[in-house]
């Protein structure tokens, strides 16, 4: 097909978003979409969710950390934050998600906001709340085995 | 500059402990958390140093990782006189009070003075004109809880924002002052500050609205703090050198 002329091609904003979870979460670019676009839907109703688009490019997610990058139509990067914010978990895992940033390109976007190395997830045993437990540590960050679940808990608290 | 606060319940009630959630809250961009379940965590205001039992203190938190930790206490009972014995009781001893909202305690709250906050007034009571103008009076914050916009879906969202909404208009129609938090009780419920004005333009706030409610947190912490300070005696005296004119 033939492509549009340059001033009708819609004009789209990429925002990189910043996912954090629990070191346990495992899913995928389809499920962080289906997520995004679930509480767009939600929050915008079916022409708002339309509207922003929220398309997933660029998603990469180990260990309870990651990055997508997400394309909105220009002009409508207040509601798509919105959206982002409302999405509680992902595949049954809670999420933190946070914009990073925006850009104009998706590559101005990734060069920016995307790859910034995280350290190495390590495992060990570590005393918290009187007692001896696994967790996983990342950069000052610990995830400690609780009763059910993780607890989040930083050095300080080691 | 306005400095953003949030509410947060941190371990044992919540998922993150204190400092996780001041690590996190620092990424975010928000300058400070108040601990609403202070107590049981263990955060007093002052303790730059670590508790005996190895948990770190509020300001060894906030000094590692540049983040204000506000103590405060939440008070959730069943009946009003049970809830002004406590109020009293700790009054003297923590930065803020908040009390929980119920049918039984909004006017309780509203009517005392010595209550900072009231707590998800819409959760499980209501409010009306009376309570707003007494709010007004005494200076009690109401609470726009944004977290079950952001947590939950379907009919209880509807039924959350449509609360929301009847609270927005009395609050507004009487300058009632408000505060507004996600009410996180993880490090993964946080939600950075632009976000959160994002969400609240969208569900019919303005942004100046909720920049105003984030930032309320932060002034009352610092009046209280000035009037649990030793030097305060009462609203316009206090002890020590006097300011020279000239």
């Amino acid at each position: 097909m033939k492509h549009l002329p340059k001033h009708l091609r819609p004009r789209w904003r990429y925002l990189a978003i910043g996912i954090e979870s629990w070191p346990d979460a495992d899913f995928g670019s389809h499920a962080f979409q289906r997520a995004c676009w679930y509480a767009a839907q939600n929050l915008l109703g079916d022409p708002g969710a339309a509207d922003v688009d929220l398309r997933v490019f660029d998603f990469s997610f180990a260990d309870g950390d990651g990055t997508a990058i997400v394309r909105v139509r220009r002009g409508e990067v207040e509601r798509a934050r919105a959206a982002i914010a409302c999405v509680e978990a992902v595949s049954g895992s809670p999420v933190g998600l946070w914009v990073l940033g925006m850009s104009g390109t998706m590559r101005a976007c990734e060069e920016r906001y995307i790859g910034r190395a995280s350290g190495e997830t390590a495992e060990r045993n570590v005393a918290f709340a009187d007692s001896q437990r696994p967790a996983l540590m990342r950069d000052g960050r610990f995830d400690v085995h609780g009763k059910p679940g993780f607890v989040g808990a930083t050095s300080l608290d080691i | 500059m306005v400095d953003y606060y949030e509410a947060v319940r941190a371990y044992p009630d919540g998922e993150s402990t204190v400092a996780r959630l001041a690590r996190t809250a620092a990424e975010y961009g928000l300058d400070g958390i108040v601990v609403r379940n202070a107590p049981e965590t263990g955060i007093t205001d002052e303790n730059a140093e670590d508790e005996s039992d190895g948990r770190p203190g509020g300001g060894r938190i906030a000094s590692e990782y540049g983040v204000d930790v506000v103590d405060a206490i939440e008070i959730d009972t069943d009946d009003a006189s049970a809830a002004n014995a406590r109020v009293t009781d700790r009054r003297e001893e923590r930065t803020l009070v908040l009390v929980v909202g119920s049918s039984a305690l909004n006017r309780f709250a509203c009517e005392e003075p010595r209550v900072d906050v009231l707590a998800r007034p819409m959760a499980d009571g209501d409010v009306n004109h009376v309570l707003a103008r007494a709010a007004a009076r005494n200076g009690v914050r109401f609470e726009f809880d944004f977290g079950r916009v952001l947590r939950l879906s379907g009919g209880q969202r509807v039924q959350v924002l449509s609360d929301l909404r009847k609270l927005r208009e009395i609050v507004f129609q009487y300058d009632a002052p408000y505060v507004v938090s996600a009410a996180p009780e993880s490090h993964l419920h946080l939600r950075a500050p632009r976000e959160l004005r994002a969400v609240g333009e969208t569900i019919g706030f303005d942004r100046e609205d909720v920049e105003r409610g984030l930032a309320e947190w932060g002034r009352l912490a610092a009046r209280n703090r000035e009037r649990l300070s030793e030097s305060f005696i009462e609203p316009g005296v206090e002890r020590g050198r006097y300011e020279e004119d000239d």
